[in-house]
């Protein structure tokens, strides 16, 4: 299975998912104009992995994320559901969430997806904050 | 035409406004005033929370305005509608504020009150709750937005969100739509 690389622009993340690794990067603001279509190829690609990648290995998922509109939040709630997924039946996938210390509403946002959720999911503050 | 603009500007200082752009939202217009916001926001003393709930409800006012147009694009309205969006930041004795306009149409004005006058019902904690119901719910077939948009805003905003809708003939109302940080 390849790579999966998507550029960063203004307004789309930096997608960097490597099955070698088993590490999954999303880095940048998100807020397209059609972000169902911008993470479509995304939610494809994971399912792939996720229907592939072996038991004993724990595949790791970054998220850093500035910005995230609702529609891109309602995706990315999508996106953790596979995993969480995949994590009740059996597979190990554990996720870090950087946020910045200095936006209340930024941290608010990470305890909104990652409550309910029952795998491993850490919340970590950004050294600096780099918008 | 000289006087015509200073007029416009001083009606514009008298709203309290410090950014504001009238005309046809395109992705590309939303992310380049996004950032002349944020840089604006950046010079006032204000926390960085206080600058992204501003630029995080510019964001969804205007991909909102932009989205209905992409639903009215069979509408013989369309244009009309296209090239009525208008978005303004200010500052008020209330703190900053974020207010958006556009035309719509007439037949959709009871569809945007009803969801308006839900969000306005709830306090924080009713909010979230909605929030994360939304966000798990499934997408109506076809929609470019989430659902999510009011509530996120009426989340971030200090006051209820105000709105006004004004008839202006047959086929559209102009909504407005403002949002107090």
């Amino acid at each position: 299975m390849e790579a999966l690389v998507i550029e960063q622009t203004k307004s789309t993340p930096a997608i960097y998912f490597d099955p070698v690794v088993n590490l999954l990067s999303i880095k940048g603001q998100s807020y397209p104009e059609n972000s169902f279509k911008f993470y479509e190829p995304v939610f494809a690609w994971l399912d792939e992995y996720l229907g592939q990648v072996e038991q004993q290995v724990t595949a790791r998922i970054n998220f850093h994320m500035p910005y995230i509109n609702t529609s891109s939040s309602k995706c990315l709630m999508m996106l953790l559901e596979k995993l969480e997924n995949a994590h009740q039946n059996g597979k190990q996938v554990s996720v870090l969430w950087y946020y910045d210390p200095e936006n209340e509403t930024a941290l608010e946002c990470a305890e909104d997806f990652k409550e309910d959720l029952t795998l491993p999911f850490d919340l970590k503050p950004m050294e600096e904050a780099k918008q | 035409m000289q006087t015509n603009l200073l007029e416009l500007q001083k009606t514009l200082q008298n709203f309290g406004v410090l950014i504001s752009f009238s005309g046809r939202f395109s992705q590309e217009i939303i992310e380049e005033l996004g950032d002349a916001v944020k840089k604006y926001l950046e010079t006032e003393s204000i926390s960085q929370t206080e600058t992204y709930n501003v630029f995080s409800i510019f964001i969804e006012q205007t991909q909102n305005i932009k989205n209905y147009c992409g639903r009215k694009a069979a509408s013989p309205n369309l244009d009309r509608i296209a090239n009525s969006g208008i978005v303004t930041i200010g500052k008020s004795t209330h703190g900053h504020y974020v207010s958006a306009g556009n035309l719509i149409e007439v037949a959709d004005t009871q569809k945007f009150t009803a969801q308006l006058d839900i969000v306005a019902a709830m306090d924080k904690m009713a909010l979230k709750q909605y929030y994360k119901q939304q966000l798990k719910a499934d997408i109506p077939p076809g929609s470019n937005g989430a659902g999510l948009g009011l509530i996120d805003m009426a989340r971030k905003a200090s006051r209820p969100l105000e709105y006004s809708i004004q008839k202006i003939d047959q086929a559209v109302c102009f909504f407005t739509l403002k949002a107090y940080v």
